[in-house]
């Protein structure tokens, strides 16, 4: 179960870093930025 | 106009804002992983063995809630106590308790088991949304030393997902968070999930250490019903009483509550009926944990102060008296060392096999000197195995 929600995560950050450096508009940047973080704390299983 | 329409976004603004981001994740990540580490608890001169959780039961061998175990044991033979701590690391009077303990008194005759981070897991996060800090401070005559604040239950990274409804080893359909709570899921399972798995291992302790009396330390909101209580099974219902009067007599507001007999997987109901000891729970007030609270910080933690509940009591809706000098960590911690000493006197004019401690502190002496004044010095002793 665990692997997989990992592999989902890992998914997600993918398609929010692609959006975050095609993304032309500064404030979707930084709103993707942002969700990044809680993503990648979730994918090391740290929170 | 182009520009305008088409953002201020470029690949440069991409990679700084990337750059920030792993500089926020750095700092965040340090600052939640610096939670798994134990802080020292320094044993004291009564202490005669330090052993771990997973000597009862293998299945905890290597996983975050295998916790310490230590045993204060007296010259002469006589019986066994247990004091839990730390079931839920929100509720920092019961853990300090048992570090108190630990650190400052010794047995004459007897055993006493101590374990001060019951829900260790728990004790390597905060709950989510609550604003909680990750320690507080309490002051020694040495200097200030620093404890862990956690969280009710066992940390979601250790015990993952939590179910829609959560029916324990004892039967009792229980909200699905519930299912990392270590007071829902006693008598445990050794095939169950971690927090199950730690409720078993503290049953097996029991049984085979033959505790004799096993007390619970716990704090609860003002606004919540059973608080500043003994809760005992009904086979420790006359030494919570008894202690209860005791208790009153000298200036300990405290009250008695029968262990409800359909609310399964509590440790007072369960290590009863699963087990020949004596199960009691003793509850102390907690201004940080209750919804009422204003703002949350570990000066609310220690010092225990909060206008809103003041305001709360002038309306009748706690239960227990709540001034403005609120209830310090001083006073929870002193309630819990006297109702523990006065239950082992009880039990004592009961029993044959005596559990007689020194130097246990008593509440007015809490008050008095202040809790650091029965822990060890920062920095001090011998750091904990685990």
């Amino acid at each position: 179960m665990t692997i997989l929600y990992q592999i989902i995560t890992v998914g997600v950050i993918a398609l929010v870093g692609w959006n975050l450096l095609r993304e032309k508009r500064l404030v979707e940047q930084m709103a993707a930025a942002l969700v990044l973080i809680p993503l990648i704390l979730r994918v090391l299983m740290i929170k | 106009m182009k520009r305008r329409e088409e953002g201020y976004g470029r690949w440069w603004t991409a990679v700084a804002l990337l750059v920030a981001a792993a500089a926020v994740l750095l700092v965040a990540g340090r600052s939640f992983l610096a939670m798994r580490v134990d802080l020292p608890i320094y044993p004291g001169p009564g202490v005669t063995q330090i052993g771990a959780l997973s000597d009862y039961f293998d299945g905890l061998i290597g996983t975050p809630a295998d916790t310490a175990v230590y045993v204060l044991e007296g010259d002469e033979p006589g019986g066994t106590a247990l004091v839990l701590g730390g079931t839920h690391p929100n509720e920092p009077a019961s853990s300090l308790t048992a570090i108190a303990l630990i650190e400052s008194v010794t047995i004459v005759r007897g055993r006493l088991i101590v374990i001060p981070r019951a829900n260790r897991s728990a004790f390597t996060c905060t709950e989510p949304q609550e604003g909680y800090p990750q320690t507080y401070t309490i002051e020694t005559p040495e200097g200030p030393r620093e404890f862990r604040y956690g969280s009710r239950g066992t940390n979601p990274v250790h015990q993952w997902p939590d179910p829609v409804i959560y029916i324990n080893a004892a039967g009792q359909s229980l909200a699905g968070a519930e299912v990392r709570n270590l007071n829902r899921s006693y008598p445990g399972t050794p095939s169950g999930n971690l927090t199950e798995r730690l409720a078993y291992a503290m049953v097996e302790l029991i049984r085979r250490e033959g505790v004799d009396i096993a007390i619970d330390l716990h704090e609860a909101s003002p606004e919540y019903p059973v608080i500043n209580a003994i809760v005992a099974h009904e086979r420790a219902l006359n030494i919570a009483a008894e202690a209860a009067l005791f208790l009153e007599f000298e200036g300990v507001q405290i009250g008695v509550e029968r262990s409800p007999e359909n609310l399964r997987g509590l440790s007072h109901r369960e290590w009863g009926d699963f087990t020949d000891t004596l199960a009691l729970l003793v509850e102390a007030p907690n201004p940080a944990q209750g919804r009422l609270r204003g703002r949350t910080s570990a000066e609310l933690i220690v010092e225990g102060v909060d206008p809103y509940y003041v305001r709360a009591a002038e309306r009748g809706l706690l239960y227990v008296p709540f001034s403005a000098e609120g209830h310090p960590i001083d006073e929870r911690v002193g309630r819990h060392l006297q109702t523990v000493a006065v239950l082992l006197d009880v039990y004592n004019t009961y029993s044959a096999d005596d559990i007689v401690m020194a130097g246990v502190p008593t509440l007015a002496d809490v008050l008095d000197r202040g809790i650091g004044a029965y822990l060890a010095p920062p920095g001090g002793g011998i750091e904990s195995p685990t």
